[in-house]
């Protein structure tokens, strides 16, 4: 057993057209037990960028933390908003300062950047960056992920496009995967405002 | 399954000093991916060519699903060599039954006569995922799923092999019309071809044990007919 | 085998904890009250590995009451939890970790609203309604499923307690003999004989 699907879990992020979603199931459960259903995996950094923490609880836990202190005192400092692609740099060093010893969590990063452009990130354990133009995935539906991603995904949705797109691809994945689902969450950012939905899912 | 660089019948020294260990393994898993769904007058079976061991690529075309003498069609991923040697026997068999009952096996029966092949062999298995196809006695699509045991199930769809964790969610949504506010209903021919196509292209995109070319059977009561696709050969 | 689980109710939170010191197959005292008072309305219930229960427990108390004598208020059950976690988290890294499984139940001493969460030795933290922790949550989640719901009275409460020690009774093979049951509420921290 791998310390990485001790909790279970799974997180995924999407582009669209000016504008990115993000999700992620809600359960929390040690090995096959389901403790919690309402388990937060993703956090909200302002109201352009969202993280989603996936792996052990504890460390998903402590680096939500560790990141809002961080932003924090960035905005102190810098008297202005954190941008999607220094935050995920923040994601990345403060990962590689444990670089014998990390967390055991892979996070995914979806924000808005300043001209509205969309922005995805993921990182494994350790800090290593990707970018890429599509969807990134996480957690322990992540094979299961890809698969749905890959064949429902497209370029350019529209916000209720893409919020539908990712949901589909989240809640058919997570019930091929044992320890995810639960109840999924699904935040969509846009220019103006961010769409948060909660949605029910297979509760076995 | 996962890649293991050092398998133990290499015999390297290892990085301690250790004494080697010779243990011979004798299964190893060649990749590739099948699929296969039920309809109300056909059935559809598709498979990658692609055969791989660890991250070399064997071959670009080694066929993995076989056209039986009995007109279903078995499609089969993991070890290639007890794939070929598991045709042999069914199709021996197949061809028995035909000179002792004066008829070809049904496709049911053909499915109950694999659990039984398989498990005669339950201390030394197959390292085979088989998915059999056919039509049944009614004249409808059926769909066998296996374990390299035996253990079976009659589905109207199913994934197996390297890709099967990407797929069967995606069939599940398409074919099962899981998550969506409609009735589930066996696809048409010309749906059941689209999504196959979708999702060995998106199974190729993120699998490098799925690749190089498609090879799709579609079984009707008239008989068997065979498509051959491209998929990306990286 | 150590037995731990609690709920909240309409307006109390409740645990219930076996009061069996035990090392190995010894026993060595009953009657011992595994949970330490953190501030009027908030308390910690433990269990684990026998010397690190006590002096993380002890630890965490001792910092929690300094608190409030040095700021004059006392820390709000979340914040207890909050603060518990992140000493549990960093003694995680560290290399004798504390195996402590723990319930931090509370009642906000204005509203009266109760409050449970539930850490395991991993540190991780979760507010839930009901919960409980070791082999025993694999039998009382699932009695706690059927029965619970969140106008329990206390009178009600109770009888969940035993519904569920009566589950314990049947089907764990580790059925110890006694509990210690404590509510928190609006009134403070009280222990309830059945």
């Amino acid at each position: 057993m791998s310390i990485m699907s001790y909790n279970g879990g799974a997180i995924v992020a999407m582009k669209g057209k000016n504008c990115v979603a993000i999700a992620s199931d809600r359960r929390f459960g040690v090995q096959a037990l389901t403790l919690t259903h309402d388990f937060q995996k993703v956090f909200e950094i302002n109201d352009k960028i969202y993280i989603g923490l996936g792996g052990l609880a504890t460390d998903v836990q402590t680096l939500s933390e560790t990141f809002r202190y961080r932003v924090n005192m960035y905005n102190l400092k810098e008297e202005r908003e954190i941008q999607p692609k220094t935050f995920a740099h923040l994601v990345s060093s403060t990962l590689y300062e444990k670089r014998f010893g990390p967390y055991y969590c892979e996070p995914v990063i979806a924000g808005l950047e300043k001209d509205g452009s969309p922005f995805i990130c993921s990182t494994d354990l350790i800090g290593c960056t990707t970018f890429p133009n599509d969807f990134v995935v996480t957690g322990t539906a992540e094979q299961q992920l890809y698969g749905m991603c890959e064949s429902l995904w497209e370029p350019n949705l529209e916000p209720e496009d893409l919020f539908e797109i990712i949901s589909q691809a989240l809640l058919n994945a997570v019930d091929r995967d044992a320890v995810s689902g639960w109840g999924a969450i699904v935040h969509v950012i846009t220019e103006d405002k961010v769409i948060t939905r909660t949605l029910r899912g297979r509760m076995d | 399954m996962p890649y293991d660089p050092h398998p133990n019948h290499e015999g390297f020294l290892n990085s301690v000093g250790s004494p080697i260990q010779h243990r011979f393994n004798p299964h190893t898993d060649n990749g590739g991916t099948t699929l296969a769904i039920a309809g109300k007058d056909f059935c559809l079976v598709a498979g990658d060519t692609r055969q791989s061991e660890g991250y070399s690529i064997n071959t670009r075309y080694a066929p993995k699903v076989h056209e039986l003498s009995n007109g279903s069609v078995l499609a089969t991923s993991g070890m290639y060599a007890d794939s070929v040697n598991l045709v042999l026997n069914i199709e021996t068999r197949l061809e028995w039954y035909k000179h002792k009952h004066n008829k070809t096996m049904s496709a049911t029966a053909s499915a109950q006569m694999l659990m039984t092949v398989l498990y005669q062999k339950r201390f030394f298995p197959y390292y085979v995922f088989n998915i059999l196809g056919g039509v049944d006695e009614k004249g409808e699509g059926c769909v066998f799923s296996y374990d390299p045991v035996g253990c079976y199930r009659r589905e109207t769809y199913q994934a197996h092999g390297s890709s099967a964790a990407l797929i069967q969610p995606f069939l599940d949504n398409q074919c099962g019309a899981k998550h969506q506010n409609i009735k589930e209903e066996l696809l048409t021919l010309d749906q059941a071809m689209k999504i196959t196509k979708d999702a060995f292209a998106s199974a190729t995109e993120r699998d490098i044990y799925t690749g190089d070319y498609l090879e799709i059977f579609v079984i009707k009561k008239s008989g068997v007919t065979k498509h051959k696709f491209d998929l990306k050969k990286d | 085998m150590e037995i731990l689980f609690g709920f909240v109710g309409k307006d109390y939170a409740l645990t219930a904890s076996d009061n069996t010191a035990a090392r190995s197959i010894v026993v060595q005292k009953r009657g011992e009250d595994k949970s330490r008072i953190l501030s009027k309305h908030t308390l910690l219930s433990y269990n684990g590995e026998a010397g690190d229960t006590c002096q993380f427990s002890d630890y965490i108390a001792a910092n929690i009451k300094l608190y409030e004598i040095k700021n004059g208020v006392a820390l709000s059950t979340a914040a207890c939890t909050k603060f518990t976690r992140r000493e549990l988290a960093n003694s995680l890294r560290s290399r004798n970790a504390y195996q402590v499984n723990l319930l931090i139940s509370g009642s906000d001493p204005k509203t009266g609203v109760p409050s449970l969460f539930w850490l395991d030795h991993l540190a991780s933290a979760n507010k839930v309604n009901y919960t409980a922790h070791g082999y025993a949550s694999y039998f009382i989640l699932s009695t706690m499923d059927l029965y619970w719901h969140e106008n329990l009275t206390l009178e009600e409460g109770l009888g969940l307690v035993k519904k569920c020690l009566k589950e314990l009774k049947i089907r764990f093979i580790g059925n110890l003999p006694d509990f210690f049951i404590k509510v928190v509420d609006k009134n403070g921290i009280r222990e309830i004989k059945l």
